[in-house]
């Protein structure tokens, strides 16, 4: 079976960020000096040749992405300076718009207008409503509770929650079906096997299989395990600023949305109460771990911060000032300042909402699902294939 | 210029002996200091030295001094192989006086220390050292062979090789005939547009070259001519020019006109018919021609969009500035593919031999760089047209070269590696909305196939020697496998073939570029001056020499001779022309009579060497 050329897709590539793959010459340094690729998943000499023919079926199908961690030690060994780290960054941007069946994921990452305009009108969506169906704003004191109940946002949460986790999901689902490729190149089931599956089969592999592995999906979802084999010191502090970030986010994901009763509320618990110790761990860890990205990103302070395409800013811009004005809202109710934590209140959510709506299931957050999921996705693969 | 050998017979011979330690790369493994005992003895040998380095200016001093003070009459040196410091002893001796040829050259280097080791190696060095003295004692003086020489050199060829050399030797004072076959100066350089790495033009190149040639007095040009007739030596050649004016030239243009694609028209600068002109040296500066593409090669012929790289420059060279898109032929090319090593580099087994039953096994080394070049120049043009190469290695070797590399990989021009077993398949399609595919096995990925389509076919054909089969069989002149002219040392002598008087001048010796085709000519017209400017030629006197009380004249070495003229039947007797016999002795072997011999290298020489050799 032979592909077909396409030279026009790295051109199209261009908008996601990757610039220079074209010098690229194939030797192969990148994956001899990568920690992280296999024998089975090599990295990222192959999808970068699959880039530069255009062949798209191919790179759907290419895993390798989303097992790199971006140390940057193949663009520092590149003698060509195609930079192939920050090619694989922008592979990821093109697979995730090629995950995305709405085509919202595309229109973010190619046209900056659209990123800037789909945040300023989800924030005025957000605004609006507020303006519109906010409750009484006392002013004898903090009333959040009263002025945007927790009960009514609590509601909202939860179908944000189901809206983006079925764009999030449907989207991980095709890519599922890409990266496990053709059901028919899996070994056929023994007749003990038929039996003992009972044709519980999924794309070609019993559903077993998945079952089993998926403790895997779990660890690496939590910690990212594989970012520690990146190897070197400096290279261990950004697997542990990102692991800050992602744990942050995380934890006040769940304390927002399916926490938000005992989350947000009117009384100031106590200091040691296990909620505000929550909220304060996540908001030191993404405030550090952003400020970090970012001071990084402005000083270009190593390969993996050398190149910054804008959905890049707008992803720790985003979250910096979401935790930023959470920060806010807890002084000026600390301080009893009842009209200023309203305000900040509808401006907190004017960030953090967009944030969440577009990166979630369109940009950048996706890679907390996509990153486990191949991990596992593979070693199912793996055992698939060695079943015969 | 006869080499008559004076007779000295009757003097005694002193033979003076020097053994070189070279440092220790003799000395470790020949105990010099028995050696010198060893040979000591031997009938006429009158002093023995041993030296740390006798190529030194102290060793050198020790021979001259023994023969100042009338120690010696001959000498042996016994050291490196004598094709390094031969001519150093040689030379050290003439200085002090004494004929350069009563010495012999012993190796007990390259022959004896750095092969064998210990006694043996002393043993060996001994015979060898015994044989060179025993040769020294029966060596007679000789003279140089001196011929005098015309101050002309005929230049065959007006490429740029060409014209570089004619002028390069006419502002040396030396006149000049530049013979071009055609009507035109220029050669394949004429027919280029565009030039790596200076992006010259082809026309700007040749015009500069050929306006002078046509101005300078002291070079006479003759195109539409061809050599027809050859006979003479170094310094003394006759040949035999043919034009025909009318046979080469229909259209009629002014001296100094450039025809595009074709070169500078020369006018009628010589008449119809055959006259000798006399030459003391031959340039070849013949050239090369593209490789033309079997029927069926990647589609050649018999597919219309498939062309070769030099039709395509031509092509190219003719769209309008500013034009867009790329237009060929009334079609609008969107994708242009490239294939490099189409007729170089062939393997037997794998690819088809040419008409003469031969391989192109060398790489010609200037397509990938031609290539790349075209392929920049579509990218930077029309930048709407893709590009695709298909390689088996790129080879862009020269300065500033690679930089087109670089810049074709910049601008996204997309590169696919074959292996020769299986070379990129061009097939013709029939739906659109390309007329062809072209399918490979790529190795850059992996092997897997590709496959593409394209507009138009582009191969990057290679260099093949000009044919000049006449020309070679005329004079003898020695080609190599690969049909080129073969120079006598790639390295120690690189524009010169084992024919005296004839240089080797750019591409007809192999592919190269312009810039090394002129560094080629450029030599080979410094070699030329040097070689005619005194006005005579020395030459080696070690040719052969006929003993006239013995020749019965019957001839067998005139039939066996590889050299036509260096020996012939005069009054009866065999006859030698020293300037042009080579010395290479087939006529000495011949001889029933032992009536021929060579001087230097006499049988009277080997025999007592085989003596000395039995007897140490």
């Amino acid at each position: 079976m032979s592909a077909e050329v396409n030279p026009d897709l790295i051109v199209d590539l261009k908008k996601f960020g990757v610039k220079s793959a074209s010098a690229c010459f194939n030797c192969g340094n990148c994956t001899a000096i990568c920690s992280l690729s296999s024998e089975s998943t090599p990295f990222p000499r192959k999808v970068i040749r699959y880039l530069q023919l255009g062949l798209k079926d191919k790179l759907m199908e290419s895993p390798e992405p989303w097992l790199c961690y971006y140390c940057g030690d193949c663009s520092e060994t590149c003698p060509r300076q195609a930079d192939p780290g920050e090619v694989m960054m922008g592979l990821r941007r093109y697979l995730t718009s090629m995950y995305d069946w709405t085509g919202i994921s595309r229109l973010f990452y190619t046209s900056t207008v659209f990123e800037v305009f789909s945040i300023l009108l989800v924030a005025a969506l957000v605004g609006l409503g507020f303006y519109t169906f906010h409750g009484p704003m006392l002013t004898d004191r903090v009333a959040l509770n009263v002025f945007a109940p927790n009960t009514t946002i609590e509601i909202l949460d939860l179908i944000m929650l189901g809206v983006l986790s079925f764009l999030l999901l449907t989207n991980a689902y095709r890519m599922f079906r890409a990266v496990m490729g053709d059901p028919a190149q899996y070994p056929e089931l023994t007749p003990f096997e038929k039996q003992q599956f009972q044709n519980r089969i999924i794309r070609g592999i019993p559903a077993p299989l998945f079952i089993s592995e998926a403790k895997e999906f779990v660890v690496h979802f939590l910690t990212q395990k594989k970012f520690i084999a990146c190897g070197t010191a400096s290279q261990r502090m950004q697997w542990f600023n990102h692991l800050l970030i992602m744990t942050g986010y995380s934890t006040v994901f769940l304390l927002v949305v399916v926490g938000l009763r005992w989350f947000q509320r009117d009384e100031i618990y106590a200091l040691w109460h296990p909620v505000r110790l929550l909220g304060y761990y996540a908001t030191f860890a993404i405030l550090y771990g952003t400020t970090i990205a970012i001071v990084g990103r402005i000083k270009r302070s190593k390969t993996v911060y050398a190149h910054s395409h804008s959905s890049d800013w707008a992803f720790l811009v985003l979250l910096w000032l979401t935790t930023f004005s959470g920060i806010l809202i807890h002084g000026t109710r600390m301080l009893e300042m009842p009209l200023t934590t309203y305000y900040l209140y509808v401006i907190h959510l004017m960030i953090a909402v967009p944030m969440l709506v577009i990166e979630v299931p369109f940009a950048k957050w996706t890679h907390q699902l996509y990153r486990p999921l191949i991990v596992y996705l593979m070693n199912v693969k793996k055992r698939a294939m060695a079943r015969a | 210029m006869t080499a008559e050998p004076s007779e000295s017979t009757t003097e005694e011979k002193k033979v003076g002996v020097y053994i070189c330690h070279c440092g220790g790369n003799i000395s470790d493994h020949v105990d010099v200091d028995q050696l010198a005992k060893n040979v000591a003895g031997i009938e006429g040998v009158t002093v023995t030295h041993t030296n740390m380095f006798m190529c030194s200016d102290p060793g050198q001093e020790l021979i001259q001094a023994d023969i100042k003070s009338g120690k010696i009459n001959r000498a042996v040196v016994a050291s490196c192989a004598p094709s390094l410091h031969e001519l150093t002893f040689r030379s050290a001796i003439k200085r002090a006086n004494m004929n350069p040829y009563l010495y012999e050259h012993a190796n007990i280097r390259e022959q004896v220390s750095w092969v064998h080791h210990g006694d043996t190696a002393t043993a060996k060095a001994t015979h060898l050292v015994a044989a060179a003295i025993a040769k020294a004692k029966n060596l007679l003086p000789l003279e140089p062979i001196r011929v005098d020489a015309v101050g002309h050199v005929t230049v065959i060829g007006g490429g740029v090789a060409g014209m570089r050399a004619a002028l390069d030797l006419s502002r040396r004072g030396i006149r000049v005939a530049l013979v071009e076959k055609t009507a035109f100066l220029g050669g394949n350089t004429a027919r280029l547009d565009r030039l790596v790495p200076t992006n010259d033009t082809g026309e700007n190149v040749v015009r500069t070259l050929g306006d002078a040639v046509i101005a300078d007095p002291g070079i006479t040009v003759y195109g539409c001519a061809q050599i027809v007739g050859y006979e003479g030596y170094v310094g003394n050649f006759k040949l035999t020019l043919a034009q025909s004016t009318l046979k080469c030239s229909t259209i009629s243009h002014e001296a100094g006109d450039w025809v595009s694609n074709t070169g500078l028209y020369v006018g009628e600068a010589g008449k119809d018919g055959q006259w000798v002109v006399e030459s003391g040296a031959i340039v070849f500066a013949t050239g090369f021609t593209p490789y033309r593409p079997r029927e069926g090669e990647y589609g050649y012929l018999n597919v219309p969009e498939v062309v070769t790289l030099p039709d395509f420059i031509q092509e190219m060279a003719q769209l309008p500035a500013g034009g867009r898109p790329l237009t060929i032929g009334g079609r609008t090319i969107r994708r242009v593919a490239f294939i490099h090593c189409v007729g170089s580099r062939q393997i037997p087994g794998i690819h088809e031999p040419g008409g003469d039953g031969k391989l192109n096994e060398y790489c010609s080394r200037t397509c990938c760089s031609a290539i790349l070049q075209a392929a920049v120049q579509i990218r930077t043009r029309y930048p709407e047209t893709r590009v695709f190469e298909y390689y088996r290695d790129i080879r862009t070797y020269g300065r500033g070269q690679e930089d087109y590399y670089d810049r074709a990989s910049d601008q996204n021009v997309l590169f696919f590696r074959y292996e020769p077993e299986s070379p990129p398949l061009v097939e013709r399609i029939e739906r659109r909305p390309y007329p062809l595919r072209v399918r490979v096995k790529d190795t850059l990925t992996f092997g897997e196939e590709l496959t593409a389509e394209v507009d138009l076919v582009v191969l990057g054909v290679g260099m093949q020697a000009h044919p000049i089969g006449d020309l070679v069989d005329m004079m003898k002149l020695p080609t190599g496998m690969d049909g080129f002219l073969q120079e006598v040392h790639p390295k120690l002598r690189p524009v010169e073939i084992a024919n005296n008087g004839i240089l080797l001048a750019g591409a007809c010796q192999a592919p190269m570029d312009i810039s090394e085709a002129c560094n080629a000519a450029q030599a080979a017209a410094a070699k030329a001056a040097t070689l005619l400017i005194k006005g005579h030629v020395e030459l080696d006197p070690y040719v052969a020499q006929v003993d006239g009380s013995r020749c019965t004249g019957h001839g067998r070495c005139v039939e066996v001779c590889p050299v036509e003229g260096a020996v012939r039947m005069a009054a009866g007797k065999a006859s030698v022309n020293p300037a042009l016999c080579t010395g290479c002795g087939i006529c000495v072997g011949e001889c029933p009579e032992q009536a021929i011999d060579v001087n230097g290298w006499t049988l009277k020489q080997y025999e007592e060497m085989v003596d000395a050799i039995l007897a140490a």
